[in-house]
């Protein structure tokens, strides 16, 4: 089985791969936004509610939470599981698992807001929310562009960790070309194309922190 | 400003989730081809809304009383496993479960599972059945069971320059095993409790192809290993490894229910047992001569 063949075949499983990076980015970076505000809510219940969940979505392996996801529904309630609840069940996991670690990104980007900022506005007459949506938001955003970067290119290896749930995307693949081949060579390929995606991710979250950078 | 700012943004990561969408479509239908629906339903990929697409039909099969759900190790060659040249799953237990649903006009569905996590996977309904080298002798009660079809043994491989002749040399050595393996279960046995106190160690992997390559690099002594896997390791790497001669188990292979599952045991059963009957089991088999699986076949009842 020639090199070309290898890199095909686990080229296959890369949409897989991309479709549960951008999904967890499109859900989880949202999420993240409410959970850090509901866990710098002055209502404490939902303070404290949030603090917890965080510290269990954060304390425990990301390959366990999607164990639980996935069979969770059975065990639990006793549903049947189709077949497509592997996909969503990954994505879910991964999208509930980032949310906690963007919500605390998030949360150190608001915090860091000088409270100046927010008692002019109020002075000017802006109501909580045009506070938050035209002065924080943006500025929170382009402080918290470095550390959520180093969210997302460990979200691109991870994704590897659906593996848990048989979902197939590249790295399940790279193993069982490894196993069709007896030869540890396609895990190498694997590594590769992480590589080069992760190259691709640092160049572009690079240019967005550029083009943010307006004001220096 | 702001506007500004947030046009940008949302440009930014639609452009980004569109040219995901758009990779991952043609991508993930492709491996869900190869996965669930070779020969079954070759589509030309859809250039539609993939994920939705892919989702529906994967519904539609589940719900559906004529789908049969075959549940595999993907890195279990030669039951099943990748086929390198076109990118489909295939071994000896996926050809017979596919003649199998030509027969009764089912649509076979190949879903690869995590091995460890096999019971999970039929207790909750994922899968109907386990068809994959799946080792009866020793797990009677825990599942719904077909008559056995393959005769099995797990022997000893080490390497081919190795100084072990006979099991009596395992002493103070190191092995390795898949885990959760049938293997695992007869060394951990009472029967054979006193070979495995004669090792230094008995370790576990979850791929027994990380395991051949652990033994190559020189990390562990010998892996304890179905007969099959070890002759498909030996093609591949010729004049690497051996086989002890005495097998340290013998045991049988059968397809696994659900426990309690005897209407769909029974159809399957039924269904083998024509397939058997007029030879066409062992004209598969003999697709895999080369893993000795005819030898091995049970032909008889």
């Amino acid at each position: 089985m020639s090199l070309i063949s290898v890199i095909q075949q686990i080229a296959s499983g890369f949409g897989a791969t991309l479709l549960i990076f951008f999904c967890t980015l499109l859900f989880s970076m949202p999420l993240g936004v409410l959970v850090a505000l509901g866990r710098m809510s002055k209502f404490k219940p939902l303070s404290l509610l949030i603090q917890g969940i965080i510290s269990v979505l954060r304390g425990t392996p990301l390959m366990l939470q999607l164990i639980v996801v996935f069979y969770g529904p059975y065990y639990a309630f006793g549903i049947k599981l189709s077949t497509n609840w592997r996909l969503y069940a990954t994505l879910i996991g991964f999208s509930i698992n980032y949310a906690a670690y963007f919500a605390e990104i998030f949360r150190a980007g608001i915090q860091s807001i000088p409270v100046g900022q927010t008692e002019a506005a109020t002075v000017l007459g802006y109501t909580k929310v045009q506070t938050f949506l035209k002065i924080i938001f943006p500025q929170m955003i382009k402080r918290t562009i470095p550390p959520v970067t180093n969210e997302v290119i460990t979200l691109v290896k991870d994704t590897s960790l659906s593996f848990v749930l048989a979902y197939q995307e590249m790295f399940t693949y790279a193993k069982q070309v490894s196993a069709a081949m007896s030869s540890l060579m396609p895990l190498f390929v694997a590594g590769v194309f992480y590589y080069i995606f992760n190259l691709v991710v640092t160049i572009v979250m690079d240019r967005i922190e550029k083009a943010l950078s307006y004001y220096n | 400003m702001m506007k500004k700012l947030a046009a940008m943004l949302l440009t930014g990561v639609m452009a980004v989730s569109l040219a995901a969408c758009g990779g991952s479509t043609a991508a993930s239908t492709s491996s869900n081809d190869s996965a669930a629906e070779e020969e079954v339903q070759e589509e030309p990929a859809e250039e539609a809304d993939a994920a939705e697409a892919e989702a529906d039909a994967a519904t539609a099969e589940a719900n559906d009383d004529t789908t049969f759900v075959v549940g595999f190790d993907a890195e279990y060659p030669p039951y099943g496993y990748l086929d390198e040249a076109t990118g489909d799953y295939t071994g000896f237990d996926l050809e017979l479960a596919q003649e199998l649903c030509n027969r009764r006009g089912w649509t076979l569905v190949k879903q690869p599972i995590n091995w460890d996590n096999k019971d999970a996977e039929i207790d909750s309904g994922t899968i109907d059945c386990i068809w994959n080298g799946m080792t009866y002798t020793g797990r009677e009660a825990d599942y719904t069971w077909s008559d056995p079809y393959v005769n099995n043994s797990i022997v000893m491989a080490v390497l081919a320059d190795s100084d072990i002749q006979t099991l009596a040399d395992l002493a103070g050595k190191v092995v390795i095993t898949q885990t959760e393996s049938s293997a695992q279960t007869a060394l951990e046995s009472e029967e054979l409790a006193d070979l495995t106190a004669t090792f230094a160690d008995l370790q576990k992997n979850p791929s027994y192809n990380t395991c051949f390559t652990d033994m190559q690099a020189g990390a562990v002594d010998a892996i304890a290993v179905d007969i099959g896997v070890a002759q498909y390791q030996m093609r591949n790497n010729p004049d690497k490894f051996r086989i002890l001669e005495e097998p340290i188990a013998a045991e049988q292979y059968a397809i696994a229910f659900k426990l309690g599952n005897e209407t769909l045991r029974d159809q399957v059963q039924e269904t083998y047992d024509e397939m058997l009957a007029d030879g066409t089991v062992m004209k598969i088999a003999e697709n895999y001569a080369d893993d000795n699986l005819p030898d091995m076949l049970i032909t008889e009842k």
